[in-house]
């Protein structure tokens, strides 16, 4: 097997995704190990190397003694082609034994657009790719990560699902596996009941699904009277004792995100209505300032890297930020180690948080505004003034800084041409405050102004809003174009084909499956790489599955509907949901959670190590 | 400040064999700089805007070669016996890099005149006699067109073949060559291969019965002495 890995790899483009062997990386005795789990990444090496969650899961089952936890990554299309040719499926990076013969194989699905990948995998792996059709022998498919939280369109496909933080529950699945392998209880049907029965999984095949004439859904009930109603998320409660990987693997090629990822905390108190991972991330949980710098000289220690990253839904809301970075700066300077804050708002842009960054290598910043008008950042709850953008960027070019990129959504709940025009007139002020600041570094300046299209998300006060057409969100993109006309602003929209489509899968159901099913077997993979997104054949492939994509994509949903992921509870309630969405018709805003506890019902998941008990 | 003349220099000797042989040269030199951090070793670091440790490596080696003789040259800022650096390094090694030796170099990078190497190639098409046509290949001329910054150009590899012997043990041909490896007459091994593909019609698919492999052995000096 080796052997022929080896040759084909000769022929492929970048061979180092395929080798393993990195520093790092974890060897067991196979002779010793109970349970073996493949922790696949439906993207690229580079790609899933970048992605902490898997570092941390990685990590966490291989603490266990008796669990070997290997790497698996997709195979880009022309190793697939010399894979496929010599017959070798798909293998995990460190042992280089086939997928298939592992006891767990767990998906890590991170968007929506990577389930042709996931299911391509699978096949890939010699495993029939619905559940139903694979036997007592096939491994246990396990899918987690942020799409869990609507597994329903690849349900199908997975035994089960991790719901919300994996590195406390993972483990526990992992031993009740090999209580019933080593008790001689063991079999996939058994098995499957009773894991229902631990915090935060769930097995979809245990609930059934009936719909309505109209499309929706009628019942979606449980099959036993032991299966959960409806399944809550995990959160692990204290950041400052959970596990956090302190060596990681070290890839040899060059990865997305090759540094040192610290986590500073999880959760976001903004509440931004358009946001999924403001919601699903909630309670707010911080680890201190004192447990991050030990973290950090550790991996550094460990791996040689010479860049740190805090990384958070928010950095500037760490409340230990200056604390933390005065301690990192401390030794990180003389190490010739450099600081880097990404998701930094505007609000709380400071100049000695500027100094404290790596302000070396970049001359730009980026910040996301989201919406151009103050009325449409209101019905957002976006919580971002004007005066606080001109001052953050007056405070970069005065720092030296002469490349600001704003980050924008077209089609928002609520939109109007003039919002649109918004956009423009504030990229507009952004260049007069350059132009203003008597003190601008003289070096080639401009203010990219980048526009997504908005994709309503499960799980967020915006859940039940209908996506903007495709026509409308085009004119939209073209109308704006017309009213940028400075030279020193460079406007670049998303392909509002892509956004529909995440769309569709975002708030799909149980129905979808064959679509995915029926896309994979036409060849079709690596949606989220422009290379390989194919619209016109996406809509072909509806077409022949009988579904209709402006359902799932275009519909206002109605409050009483069921939605095809309340099976799902992530400790926000459906009343805090509905009243968010409704302030976002009034353009009214919601504190944030430092200010004012808004009663969202997080605060019951997070114990007294949350920010909520001290709304109380 | 300390100059850079003031700084102790170390010559590191390794192996890259095995699935290493895909690693790139940049990726390489990118791991190597981590290695040596994480070792603790006191490396000089370069200055300027973005500061690096400096490490220079003896002629890279093309991703798909293995190799028993790399070499990559650093200074140190302050004494630490050579063997301490083997065992530190040594420890950071990923698992199939192997650390040869550590030791005070006093040849320099530029005498190196040649690459001695030992390839394999193994092809249902070989037959007795395709040993003896592919020596004789290189006693006269062997054109390539090469792909360059300006277009194509057609060169005479053989010129840059100092020496070349070949065996057949009924299965596969093992050549042991003796490459230029100088700046200005570099012969890569790849070339060589496509001098073979493109005039005895050997390896032109990569399959699991039609391949080569390439093992860089020695680096050699002028007078064909092994560099150290």
């Amino acid at each position: 097997m080796q052997k022929n890995i080896s040759t084909i790899l000769k022929s492929v483009s970048k061979p180092g995704r395929y080798t393993g062997g990195e520093y790092g990386q974890i060897v067991k005795d196979k002779s010793k190990i109970k349970a073996r789990v493949a922790f696949c990444f439906p993207d690229t090496y580079e790609i899933g190397m970048s992605n902490l969650g898997g570092k941390i899961l990685y990590g966490a089952l291989n603490e266990m003694k008796d669990v070997w936890c290997e790497r698996v990554y997709a195979p880009w299309p022309d190793m697939e082609e010399k894979m496929r040719e010599s017959n070798i499926p798909l293998f995990a990076l460190e042992s280089k034994d086939d997928v298939k013969d592992f006891d767990i194989v767990a998906f890590s699905m991170q968007y929506e657009l990577c389930y042709t990948t996931t299911v391509n995998m699978i096949d890939l792996a010699g495993l029939p790719i619905y559940a139903r059709d694979r036997d007592e022998n096939a491994p246990i498919l396990l899918g987690g990560g942020p799409c869990a939280y609507n597994a329903e369109p690849i349900a199908d496909f997975f035994d089960i699902f991790s719901i919300g933080e994996g590195e406390e529950a993972l483990p526990e699945l992992l031993s009740l596996y090999i209580k019933m392998k080593d008790d001689g209880t063991y079999n996939k049907k058994d098995f499957l009941r009773e894991a229902s029965h631990l915090k935060g999984f769930y097995v979809p095949s245990l609930y059934d699904v009936e719909y309505n004439e109209s499309g929706t859904i009628k019942s979606f009930e449980p099959k036993y009277p032991d299966v959960p109603k409806r399944v809550v998320k995990r959160v692990v409660e204290d950041l400052n004792t959970s596990y956090f990987p302190t060596k990681p693997v070290m890839p040899y090629i060059e990865t997305v995100h090759d540094r040192i990822m610290l986590e500073t905390f999880r959760g976001c108190i903004r509440g931004c209505r358009f946001c999924q991972a403001g919601m699903v991330f909630r309670p707010v949980r911080e680890k201190s300032a004192e447990v991050l710098n030990r973290q950090a000289q550790e991996i550094y220690k460990n791996t040689g890297y010479n860049e740190i990253s805090l990384t958070s839904l928010s950095i500037s809301d760490y409340s230990c930020l200056h604390e933390a970075t005065d301690m990192l700066l401390d030794w990180t300077n003389e190490k010739k180690i450099n600081l880097s804050l990404p998701s930094l708002r505007a609000d709380s842009f400071t100049k000695e948080l500027m100094q404290k960054v790596s302000s070396v290598r970049s001359s730009g910043l980026t910040f996301a505004p989201e919406a151009g008008t103050q009325r449409l950042r209101d019905a957002i709850n976006k919580n971002l003034y004007e005066k606080d953008l001109l001052n953050a960027v007056r405070l970069a070019f005065e720092g030296g800084k002469s490349l600001v990129k704003l980050y924008f959504m077209n089609g928002l709940p609520t939109e109007t041409y003039e919002d649109i025009e918004g956009i423009g007139a504030l990229a507009k002020t952004v260049v007069d405050e350059y132009y203003n600041t008597p003190n601008r570094p003289r070096k080639p300046f401009t203010v990219t102004v980048s526009v997504s299209c908005f994709v309503p998300k499960p799980h967020t006060p915006f859940q039940w809003e209908p996506q903007d057409s495709l026509e409308s969100l085009r004119h939209k993109q073209m109308f704006l174009a017309e009213k940028i006309t400075d030279k020193k602003i460079h406007y670049n929209w998303h392909e509002a084909t892509v956004s529909r489509l995440e769309a569709v899968f975002s708030k799909g159901d149980r129905r979808l499956s064959r679509a995915i099913a029926l896309a994979q077997s036409k060849g079709m993979k690596f949606d989220a790489w422009d290379e390989y997104f194919d619209y016109h054949k996406w809509m072909e492939v509806f077409e022949e599955c009988g579904i209709d994509p402006d359902f799932y994509a275009n519909r206002t949903i109605g409050y009483d509907e069921i939605l095809p992921w309340d099976v799902i509870d992530i400790g926000v309630s459906k009343e805090f949901m509905i009243r968010e969405n409704k302030k976002a018709h009034e353009s009214k805003t919601t504190p944030n959670c430092k200010e004012q506890c808004s009663g969202c019902g997080a605060n019951k998941l997070g114990k007294e190590l949350t920010w909520c008990p001290k709304m109380k | 400040m300390v100059s850079q003349n003031e700084m102790i220099p170390v010559r590191i000797k390794f192996s890259k064999t095995g699935n290493l042989m895909y690693i790139s040269h940049l990726d390489l030199a990118r791991t190597m700089q981590r290695i040596i951090v994480r070792s603790g070793i006191d490396i000089w670091y370069s200055e300027g805007f973005n500061p690096q440790p400096k490490i220079v490596f003896a002629v890279p080696l093309p991703v798909g070669v293995e190799s028993k003789c790399e070499y990559m040259d650093i200074r140190i800022n302050s004494y630490m016996s050579n063997d301490e650096i083997a065992k530190r390094i040594s420890d950071n090694f990923p698992e199939e890099m192997k650390l040869i030796s550590v030791y005070t170099p006093d040849k320099k990078f530029k005498n190196i005149a040649y690459i001695d190497y030992t390839i394999s190639l193994v092809s249902p098409k070989i037959t007795s006699e395709t040993a003896n046509s592919i020596l004789e290949l290189f006693k006269g001329e062997c054109i390539i067109t090469k792909k360059t910054k300006s277009g194509e150009k057609e060169v005479n590899i053989s010129d840059h073949v100092k020496k070349l012997e070949a065996d057949f043990d009924g299965e596969k041909i093992t050549l042991h060559a003796i490459l230029s490896a100088d700046s200005e007459k570099y012969l890569n091994p790849e070339h060589f291969i496509e001098g073979i593909r493109q005039n005895i019609g050997i390896l032109n698919s990569n399959t699991t019965d039609e391949y080569y492999t390439i093992l860089r052995n020695n680096m050699l000096m002028e007078n064909l002495e092994i560099f150290e």
